[in-house]
């Protein structure tokens, strides 16, 4: 029962957060933000695609780029070799000669450095960083330019959904980026966002001149860039209806990786790089978006620990019951069926109402952007799983984090 | 007012609004247990003394009416099942807890007597065990008690339960207590008339029995086991 009493809070927290990115994507800037069309304007741009070890992806990812609804005399690719150990090289070889496709080749520095060395390589007004594993969906280059017709914007965003998840893990992380894109939103129309999603970013390249390039970023450059950005007092956009597809982890270490990474990488960043954020300065950021973001954790960490409690103590209190004594439902209170039985409590109810929040914003991020995903599969799969394996990042993420442990990319 | 700070108010509204909700929805739910609860005692109070009246008019030939009986017991069985649903869900304090259990036990002790008479006149098989439990810390294996029993009276449908809280504060339940000379620690049982104190494991109990008690058939009877 005691234990019960601290979930409330947390479970509280929830509730208002999600409450409160339900009302601001409601509000009048979101609406006015998502109801704009494409850019007419066509800045130059050069799209960089930074690959380590990408021979399988870098080709569907490069043509996607080819093909994007642009003129192509406004458009450079950039294909950054960041001395990968597989065949990555020889496939971006085939490029050469090609008029928009400039092929860079470099010692293994980091994503950073190909990312750097890329925007180095190229002069236009606007500059792009594209993950080798996503694909560009013909408009969506166009639809997020629209959101540097506001000065004040630095860098702009798009949606991004998983192209063809198979299986249960793939498919969670489906509706996980299905929510994504709900919260980008949510977050870019109250300039609250602390990341610029390594997948696709476009930047304002006179920003990066002032401001500096790409650094380590504790792992997370994307999410280092994006904090620099907000604490020089620029904005940062998005635009749901441009679409880009990425592919989910295939297995769970794979997965659990990289959200050990992108969690660890959150944490030391706002804690230890940027702790001026935590300010009435930065508005919503400072104030509500970065706390959240590290009472999140330690949320997911203590419910998973309270309900994993409360089913081990019944399976334990069974087990000595049952001692000596062959099965009865009694067991388990399974008398009888009928509404005096229903299991329902304020920590159940409280429970139900925020899944069912939850997938409220699955749907929206569905709708908003149009994406090609299965929203039932999606959200079963999600239900199912993600509290169960989101603790194993969380927890491991934060421990690293207390004891300082350090840990490879991939 | 920012647009933050009013989104800001309006989350927390809904927030406050979502609980409260909630707890009032489950108020109203364990409200509606504790009057289904009070609507079946009421019903069963009415039954039992009918009973009993027609024990009393039938005086020279009870046993026609040992059918009703079963009915009778049955409901009772229902309804300690759901007391002990809500026991669990409101908890043992709870004062309306409390009350519908000694009502409960009242209703026990008549439907325990009432059995008696019935076994006696009408030399029926049925055998009658007295469980005696706490719910607080000196009674530790009332749990495994209290299951062990509710397995035999599953698998013998012709033992009845009749489970008793020794901590309430119930002056029927006192004076069984005396008759049966209940002092011993908790639990304790008088099975077939016969008392033991304590519970080791399932053969132990088995054993305080009468020969052919623990025989399974399909009559349908039973009771109920708490705790």
């Amino acid at each position: 029962m005691m234990a019960e009493w601290l979930a409330y809070p947390f479970i509280f927290l929830g509730i208002f957060f999600e409450a409160f990115m339900l009302v601001t994507f409601i509000s009048r800037p979101a609406r006015t933000a998502r109801d704009r069309k494409a850019a007419t304007r066509t800045p130059s741009v050069a799209l960089i695609i930074p690959c380590y070890n990408e021979e399988d992806t870098v080709v569907r990812s490069t043509e996607s780029v080819l093909k994007v609804d642009y003129p192509k005399d406004k458009l450079q690719i950039v294909l950054v070799d960041d001395g990968s150990k597989d065949r990555t090289r020889a496939i971006m070889e085939q490029y050469r000669g090609h008029p928009q496709i400039k092929l860079i080749f470099q010692e293994n520095g980091g994503k950073h450095t190909a990312l750097n060395a890329g925007i180095a390589a190229t002069d236009t007004e606007i500059v792009g960083c594209i993950d080798a594993d996503t694909t560009l969906e013909p408009d969506a280059l166009r639809r997020t330019l629209v959101c540097f017709e506001r000065p004040k914007v630095a860098a702009a965003m798009s949606s991004i959904f998983i192209a063809s998840p198979h299986g249960i893990l793939e498919r969670m992380q489906s509706a996980e980026y299905t929510m994504g894109i709900f919260y980008r939103h949510a977050l870019c129309s109250i300039n609250a966002m602390y990341v610029t999603p390594g997948p696709f970013s476009l930047y304002r390249r006179s920003v990066l001149e002032k401001i500096g390039g790409f650094t380590f970023g504790q792992q997370t450059e994307d999410m280092e860039m994006a904090l620099r950005l907000q604490r020089a007092g620029y904005e940062i956009d998005n635009m749901p209806r441009a679409r880009v597809s990425t592919h989910a982890m295939d297995t769970l270490p794979k997965l659990v990786r990289q959200r050990m990474r992108w969690t660890s990488g959150f944490m030391r960043n706002v804690l230890f790089d940027y702790p001026d954020l935590f300010s009435s300065k930065y508005g919503s950021l400072g104030l509500l978006i970065l706390p959240f973001g590290l009472v999140a954790p330690i949320a997911v960490i203590a419910l998973f620990a309270l309900f994993s409690y409360r089913i081990v103590h019944a399976l334990v209190l069974a087990y000595l019951l049952r001692q000596g004594v062959p099965f009865t439902w009694h067991l388990f209170s399974l008398h009888a069926a009928g509404w005096f039985y229903l299991p329902i409590s304020i920590l159940s109810l409280l429970t139900v109402i925020t899944c069912v929040l939850g997938v409220t914003l699955v749907v929206v991020g569905k709708r908003l952007s149009n994406a090609p995903t299965n929203l039932v599969s999606d959200t079963i799969s999600y239900l199912l799983l993600y509290g169960l394996v989101s603790p194993i990042w969380y927890f491991r993420a934060t421990a690293d984090v207390i004891i300082g442990k350090r840990r490879g990319w991939r | 007012m920012s647009l933050v700070t009013r989104n800001v108010l309006i989350a927390f509204i809904i927030t406050i609004a979502i609980g409260g909700s909630v707890v009032y929805a489950v108020n109203y739910l364990n409200g509606l247990r504790i009057k289904d609860l009070g609507a079946i005692q009421e019903k069963l109070s009415v039954d039992t003394l009918s009973l009993e009246t027609q024990i009393s008019l039938l005086e020279s030939a009870p046993c026609s009416i040992v059918g009703t009986g079963t009915d009778l017991t049955s409901e009772l069985d229902d309804l300690g099942q759901r007391l002990s649903y809500t026991e669990n869900q409101l908890g043992s304090n709870d004062p309306q807890v409390i009350l519908l259990k000694q009502q409960y036990s009242l209703l026990e002790v008549r439907d325990y007597l009432v059995t008696n008479k019935l076994a006696k006149t009408c030399n029926t098989k049925q055998v009658t065990v007295l469980y005696f439990y706490s719910n607080g810390s000196d009674c530790t294996n009332c749990d495994r008690a209290g299951y062990a029993l509710s397995y035999l009276h599953d698998t013998y449908p012709n033992i009845r339960v009749y489970s008793f809280d020794y901590d309430l504060d119930l002056g029927a339940e006192k004076t069984l207590l005396s008759i049966e000379k209940i002092t011993g620690p908790l639990p304790a049982f008088v099975i077939a008339g016969k008392t033991s104190y304590g519970f080791t494991d399932l053969a132990t109990l088995e054993k305080q029995f009468p020969k052919g008690a623990l025989i399974a058939t399909t009559t349908a009877t039973s009771s109920t086991t708490k705790k």
